[in-house]
């Protein structure tokens, strides 16, 4: 049973576009109310990512250390948590 | 653009925080109704759900400050010293939630799961998880008077 929405992939998304978003506008028109809006939207999803991994039932030490990587970190540890990653050989 | 900052900050911190003073507030008294009663199903449950109200809704509370510190930065307000010992309480605040309210209520409800056979300990850590839940409501309705009442704040009310 899987439930219905899972966090993670949602804060794990939000945390990459927000923060390709701020990117860009930064590299091209610079609007400042992009920048104030996506802002604080990628440190809530950033901070979300931190607490949901480290309070995952399968979390270790490394992995909250991955969620921490900026931007990507979220993925990481998705990418850790999918059963394609556990089924490869030599892992548990 | 402040406007909006600030809109989301208050209302994050009523829609987040409010769920959580009044779940963790209800929670001991829920799990004393639960241990009178041991092999009530019902009120096991219940403790369940406001333990879940609790993390849930502490995990959306961190919208609260992220958008807080925007709009301080975006009011200019952040060397302010009402504003730095806002931070400082809300960062305790947030400690004494996430460190001591939910790991008790974790534990709590994991004993009484177990049912009866740890009843007296139980029954030592809900009155610890009282206390904790009173210091954190105190402190972040002492926050929020901070936040109305700016002492020093030079931009009126």
């Amino acid at each position: 049973m899987r439930p219905p929405w899972q966090p993670l992939p949602v804060a794990a998304g939000v945390e990459l576009i927000s923060l390709t978003v701020l990117l860009l506008n930064l590299a091209t028109v610079h609007w400042p109310a992009v920048a104030s809006l996506m802002g604080p939207t990628h440190g809530c999803a950033y901070l979300f990512v931190v607490i949901a991994t480290a309070r995952h039932p399968r979390r270790t030490g490394r992995l909250v250390l991955t969620a921490l990587v900026p931007a990507i970190g979220g993925l990481l540890v998705l990418r850790h948590l999918s059963p394609a990653h556990d089924a490869q050989p030599g892992r548990r | 653009m402040t406007k909006f900052l600030l809109a989301v900050h208050v209302l994050a911190a009523i829609i987040a925080i409010g769920p959580v003073t009044v779940a963790a507030s209800m929670f001991p008294a829920a799990v004393r109704r639960a241990q009178a009663e041991p092999g009530d199903g019902h009120h096991v449950a219940t403790v369940r759900t406001l333990h879940r109200i609790c993390r849930v809704y502490a995990a959306v509370g961190v919208v609260v400050p992220v958008f807080g510190l925007a709009t301080a930065s975006s009011l200019g307000v952040l060397g302010d010293a009402w504003l730095i010992v806002s931070i400082v309480l809300t960062g305790i605040a947030a400690g004494v939630l996430g460190l001591l309210v939910l790991p008790q209520q974790d534990r709590v409800l994991a004993d009484l799961a177990r049912t009866e056979s740890a009843g007296v300990r139980t029954r030592a850590v809900g009155a610890r998880l009282a206390m904790h839940t009173g210091v954190f409501n105190l402190l972040w309705a002492t926050v929020t008077v901070l936040m109305i009442i700016r002492p020093g704040s030079t931009t009126g009310v």
